[in-house]
């Protein structure tokens, strides 16, 4: 995977143009709320996925990349929107920079166009899991178990493997439908046959009595066995061969179709009340009628998914998970009608049983017919096909649906005319002479091996279907088991390392805090032991900043699970807010200690939360961003920018006093604060950590005082001229500058204090920040230009530079 | 394909082969559905486990 190098970002989101450095490491984004920081992570995530999360998903209809992509004065020019990253892939030992434009997310320009860096590139993009925000936490933590596991299960890109299960399992029922359907074939053309033959059982001895029976009529050899390929007219020549014709076969296969009508007929309706119940309360209610239709067409645009194209609608989607996803949100929203369509699928596949045996009837009848009356015979043809047609329409809800008339008239849907015809064609049978017990054998050797054959074909279609339906179960069972057995195992080691994680950032007291993630029946319960109390959902006892760490703790050990050694990259938006400084220092050493090789970029409202994450050594001043605030037309403002004299003197020059008052003001705010931790400044302690500016320059003036003081005594003390020329130098400057004055009269002259520089007019403001800037030069290397610090802490020993020109020693000669 | 989704289709296939129903061309076509592009849809399956030819009745 990947470590990011460098961030070139133009007109995306909040942010005109911003160059980030992160230098393959753990990188800080610091600012007030809406100073643009999530910009730079949504710059980032579109820059690799060609997404951003906060315009996509629950809560965002109505949101685009492409039309709230760019910077809201560009949203008419897309193309000057765009993400450059510089990014080092581990495994192939290059670096590549991909630039995105927001009118054209999905090509993005890679270079070097090589395959191995785009298909790493493609790789990345299919993991907008890199991105944490806060929102994501509470999908995770505050959700109901039923949709955290299906969160957590498209975190881990298990969607695609339930999408494989509910396959196999559509396969496997379809598969048993088909048996069901091939065995009333195979119930049919037996029974058929064992009507003609006129046995109490169908066993092969009893079927070769009755046949040997004809064939000792015949002269013919008995037959012994029945095998296979065993021919019951066996040794009837084809001169022999006489009409088809049985007459006391007919007439049973006529009262068959007769019989039936009274016995199917009653047994068939009780399935077609249920499906006609059903449909009327359909009817009866609009909405669950509405919800039933949308969720036939949802379940057929599923099936027809194929892309990022909505088979529906032709609308295009980021891609084919999202659609699927949405298909699937809307169908599991329809609980009654999802009820209603497993009662109304049930019937109509015990109907599809009966009619197909009342097919099996009416086949041998039609034959009859044609030597008698083509009328019936047409009518015959035409009923099998409208029962084919019924059984049609009972294998899916839209079927069901519009078969209602066709059940309302009755279900077997015997045409008017049929039963006066089947009277007179058995009274023409009936009146033809009776057979010869010669031609009698004859036909009932031809007609039985006729029947046999038919018996033979559905056996064979019913074994097929019966293998084809075990091998469907037997794929489903067993990838059930396989798919149960390892997500078990993955639940196992999240919930294992969620707790060391979580352990590790509570150390102080929650030491014997344990998990438990369960998985059942497509539900994740997720809960967490309270101070040994028992096991709770998290929301229950823990508070909301103990709910933050978790929710981080468990995307880290669900990143670690997905990517395992190859998690190198994670974006965190704002996602300890809620977290305790006492706790996030021991966040850091989590961070620090079980992600080593990973590469953090975090964003944080929170200015405590930013120092603390550079004491605790998880960030550095070069690996850090500080936005004081943002403005629609210059974007994010850095705190350490080092064009800020410019663009202050760019505002006064276009008069706008309140916009350079605002940045000097900011920019004071900054180097203060950052001169007091240099420095060790010793302002009246804050609890919250919300230093004004009033008091922490002052404060920084006092400590530069100070220190100067020292290091020329300290030099006196070694006898070191220069040094002690240099100390005093640099307190004299500090002392003469006007902007010290004027910090020093803050707190008792009204008119020269900040709070009303954005009131004075230009020519008067102009002379302010010449005051300030020289103040600042006071507390810089003339040649590195960076701030000075004083080293080590608490204690100093010396006050220096980067580039050590400045390095005065505070540590006297001992007397 | 994910290292999680691989491992339980490497498993599948190897619990299925164990079955003497599957015999080597089936586990082929699965495989193939499996690692095709495109998800594998039901009747794709259905297709694949019906495609025996029938045996005959004693």
């Amino acid at each position: 995977m990947i470590k990011l190098e460098s961030a070139h970002i133009e007109e995306v989101r909040g942010i005109r143009k911003l160059d980030i450095t992160f230098g393959k490491d753990t990188f800080s984004v610091s600012g007030p709320n809406g100073s643009g920081k999530s910009g730079v992570i949504d710059a980032i995530e579109f820059a690799l996925t060609g997404k951003m999360s906060r315009l996509t998903g629950a809560g965002t209809k109505g949101l685009s990349v492409a039309e709230h992509g760019p910077h809201v004065d560009k949203t008419k020019f897309p193309d000057a929107a765009f993400v450059s990253l510089t990014v080092h892939f581990q495994e192939l030992g290059k670096t590549a920079t991909i630039t995105r434009k927001v009118s054209a997310p999905k090509k993005p320009t890679i270079n070097p166009n090589e395959p191995d860096i785009r298909a790493a590139f493609d790789e990345i993009a299919e993991h907008p899991e890199i991105t944490l925000s806060r929102r994501d936490i509470l999908r995770f933590i505050l959700i109901e178990p039923t949709k955290r596991s299906e969160e957590i299960q498209a975190i881990l890109k298990l969607d695609e493997i339930g999408q494989t299960r509910a396959a196999l399992n559509t396969a496997a029922n379809r598969l048993q439908s088909a048996q069901k359907l091939a065995a009333t074939q195979i119930d049919t053309s037996r029974d058929t046959l064992q009507r003609h033959l006129q046995i109490a059982e169908f066993r092969a001895p009893d079927l070769l009595s009755a046949v040997n029976a004809r064939r000792k009529a015949l002269g013919l050899p008995e037959i012994a066995t029945l095998a296979a390929d065993t021919k019951l007219d066996a040794g009837l020549s084809g001169g022999d061969k006489l009409p088809e014709f049985n007459k006391a076969s007919q007439l049973r296969d006529l009262d068959a179709l007769s019989g039936a009508l009274e016995k199917i007929g009653p047994a068939g309706a009780e399935p077609a009340t249920v499906i006609l119940a059903a449909i009327a309360r359909l009817e009866a209610d609009p909405s669950l009628l509405d919800t039933f239709q949308r969720r036939a067409l949802i379940e057929k645009g599923l099936e027809l998914l194929d892309g990022a194209e909505c088979p529906l609608c032709d609308r295009s989607w980021d891609d084919e998970d999202h659609l699927r996803k949405h298909l699937e949100t809307k169908l599991s929203k329809s609980g009654e009608a999802a009820k209603l369509q497993a009662e109304m699928l049930g019937a109509g596949s015990t109907l599809a049983q009966y009619s197909a045996r009342l097919s099996g009837l009416i086949a041998p009848v039609a034959k009859i017919a044609a030597g008698h009356n083509d009328a019936a015979r047409l009518l015959l043809d035409r009923w099998a096909q409208d029962l084919e047609t019924l059984r049609g329409g009972l294998s899916d809800l839209q079927g069901l649906v519009g078969i209602k008339s066709r059940l309302e008239r009755g279900w077997h849907g015997l045409p008017g005319q049929l039963a006066a015809m089947l009277v007179a064609i058995k009274a023409a049978v009936d009146a033809k002479p009776d057979q010869t017990a010669h031609v009698d054998a004859h036909t009932f050797l031809t007609t039985a091996q006729l029947r046999l054959d038919d018996y033979r074909d559905a056996m064979r279609k019913g074994t097929a279907a019966q293998k084809a339906a075990r091998l469907g179960k037997a794929a489903y069972d067993a990838y059930c088991d396989v798919m149960e057995t390892e997500l078990n195992a993955l639940y196992d080691s999240v919930e294992k390392d969620f707790s060391t994680y979580y352990k590790a950032v509570n150390e102080d007291d929650e030491v014997k805090f344990t998990a438990k993630l369960r998985p059942s029946e497509g539900k994740l319960d997720f809960n967490v032991n309270f101070y040994e109390r028992g096991l709770f959902p998290p929301g229950a006892y823990h508070s909301e900043g103990h709910q933050d760490g978790m929710g981080v703790c468990l995307y880290l050990a669900l990143m670690k699970r997905l990517f395992g050694d190859r998690f190198t990259l994670a974006l965190l938006d704002d996602v300890v807010m809620s977290v305790d400084s006492g706790h996030r220092y021991q966040f850091c050493k989590l961070l620090k200690s079980y992600f080593p090789n990973t590469q953090f970029i975090i964003t944080t409202h929170d200015r405590l939360w930013a120092e603390q994450m550079r004491s605790a050594g998880l960030v550095t001043t070069k690996t850090s961003l500080a936005f004081h605030s943002w403005t629609v037309d210059t974007g994010p403002l850095v705190e350490s920018n080092e064009e800020i004299w410019d663009e202050i003197a760019a505002a006064l020059s276009r008069g706008k006093v309140e916009t350079a008052a605002h940045g000097l003001r900011h920019h004071l705010e900054y180097a203060s604060r950052h001169l007091a931790d240099q420095l060790a400044a010793r302002p009246a302690f804050r609890s919250d950590g919300n230093y004004e500016l009033g008091e922490l320059l002052p404060s920084v003036l006092v400590r530069m005082r100070e220190l100067c003081g020292k290091a020329a005594d300290a030099a006196q003390s070694w006898g070191n001229t220069a040094a002690k020329e240099e100390a005093l130098s640099r307190k004299t400057a500090l002392s003469e500058s006007n902007g010290a004055r004027s910090v020093e009269q803050w707190a008792v002259n009204k008119a020269v204090h900040y709070n009303e520089w954005a009131n004075f007019g230009k020519k008067d403001f102009e002379p302010v920040i010449a005051a300030f800037k020289s103040l600042l030069e006071c507390f810089r290397c003339d040649d590195c230009g960076s701030w000075l610090y004083a080293s080590p802490k608490p204690i100093p020993e010396s006050l220096r530079c980067a580039c050590n020109k400045v390095t005065l020693n505070l540590k006297s000669k001992p007397k | 394909m994910s290292t999680l989704q691989k491992t339980i289709a490497d498993k599948f296939l190897a619990k299925l082969a164990e079955d003497e129903d599957f015999d080597s061309r089936k586990i082929k076509q699965i495989t193939d559905l499996l690692a095709a592009d495109k998800k594998p849809k039901a009747d794709d399956f259905a297709k694949v486990f019906a495609s025996d030819d029938a045996g005959d009745i004693e």
